[in-house]
């Protein structure tokens, strides 16, 4: 009880580093590390979820941007389409104009000569029918007479 | 009566040798306190094999979950003690705590505790005290270690010196005391007033002091741990 022993003490002590170095060994270590790397795996969770999100927001702002450059795209393509529109009709009609204006030209300038034609046509008939009755007349009678044959003949004539 | 009641404390206090390991000319011997501690760490340690078998970071089976609260709750209490700058000493003192826990209350399951050997006890200080010794020369050095014992002035140095002796004396000495104490009265008991008395009493001084000692015996060294690193 109270006889002191070298040997027991050396014992414990003896027992006493046994026993730590076998705790450290099936005890502290193997909580610790698995404590640990389960802190870890959190850690890689929880920043393979924060990159997810980042990328996740990273791919809605291109999303965004895409959106709106297509959009501008848009834009400018209907406004060069309304502009070419524009430009067509202006050209069509411009084209229009001109060729109603000459067809118009042409039709004046047809009926000028053609109405050149009639009235040189007509100018000749007069003179043929002057001349034939100038020539029957001179041909015919004389006087008085004549003059009212010649007068009722260009009548008749006149009248036809 | 009287002689046999004292006859049987001194039966039971004697701590007997069971036998002799030859070693050449060397007769070392093994005395029955020696013995139940090494029963002591089989237990333990095939607790903690058997605790620690197959752990895995998720999906952890009750066994790891009591495991790791065992672990967490030690080392919290003992780490806590001993302050940021003793951490590295908590694995030792946390294998103390459940070593002196279980040998005082080993008792109950018919065995002697270990710790009712004085040798035991006085290991156990030594130990404590060269623990708490390297463990100031680890952390200042030699010199600031040597001046530690002029503090804070020169005129304690002697009763500093002492404080290295009377440190472990009084760690020994408790622990032996209340474990030799708590078995005399617990035997005074069953004696005197069976059956259902002791039974009660067994409760504190078995059990609960038992428990109780180891958490002052490790207390009191982190304690002066955690003042030799300061």
């Amino acid at each position: 009880m109270i006889t002191v022993s070298f040997w027991n003490i050396l014992w414990t002590v003896v027992n006493l580093l046994v026993l730590f170095i076998a705790f450290r060994i099936f005890f502290f270590k193997p909580i610790a590390a698995i404590i640990a790397k389960r802190q870890e795996e959190a850690n890689e969770a929880f920043k393979a979820a924060q990159a997810k999100e980042d990328e996740a927001e990273a791919k809605s702002l291109q999303c965004d941007e895409r959106i709106a450059q297509v959009e501008q795209e848009k834009k400018q393509i209907l406004s060069e389409a309304r502009k070419s529109a524009d430009e067509q009709y202006q050209h069509i009609v411009a084209e229009a104009r001109a060729n109603a204006s000459e067809i118009k030209t042409a039709a004046a300038t047809e009926a000028n000569r053609e109405k050149e034609q009639i009235i040189a046509s007509a100018k000749k008939e007069i003179a043929n029918i002057i001349v034939d009755a100038t020539t029957k007349v001179v041909g015919g009678q004389t006087g008085a007479e004549v003059d009212s044959n010649l007068f009722d003949e260009f009548i008749g004539k006149a009248g036809e | 009566m009287g002689s046999s009641l004292a006859e049987r404390l001194i039966e039971e206090l004697n701590c007997e040798t069971v036998f002799t390991i030859h070693l050449g000319s060397l007769e070392i011997p093994v005395m029955e306190s020696v013995v139940v501690t090494w029963i002591v760490m089989a237990v333990l340690i095939l607790l903690a094999i058997f605790l620690t078998r197959d752990l895995k970071t998720q999906n952890i089976s009750k066994r790891q979950a009591f495991a790791e609260l065992v672990y967490e709750k030690l080392t919290g209490i003992v780490g806590g003690m001993l302050g940021e700058e003793g951490k590295i000493y908590t694995g030792y003192l946390t294998t103390v705590l459940l070593y002196i826990g279980l040998s005082n209350i080993i008792g109950l399951f018919g065995f002697k505790s270990p710790t009712k050997d004085l040798n035991v006890t006085a290991a156990l200080a030594l130990m404590s005290i060269v623990l708490v010794e390297f463990a100031g020369i680890y952390q200042n050095g030699v010199k600031k270690w040597l001046h530690k014992f002029t503090e804070p002035v020169a005129i304690v140095t002697p009763f500093n010196i002492l404080d290295v002796f009377t440190r472990p004396l009084s760690l020994c000495m408790r622990l032996f005391g209340n474990v030799l104490g708590a078995f005399v009265i617990m035997e005074l008991l069953k004696i005197v007033c069976p059956p259902v008395i002791p039974a009660v009493f067994s409760l504190y001084f078995d059990l609960f002091d038992g428990l109780l000692q180891a958490y002052v015996f490790v207390f009191l060294t982190s304690l002066y741990i955690k003042e030799a690193v300061e």
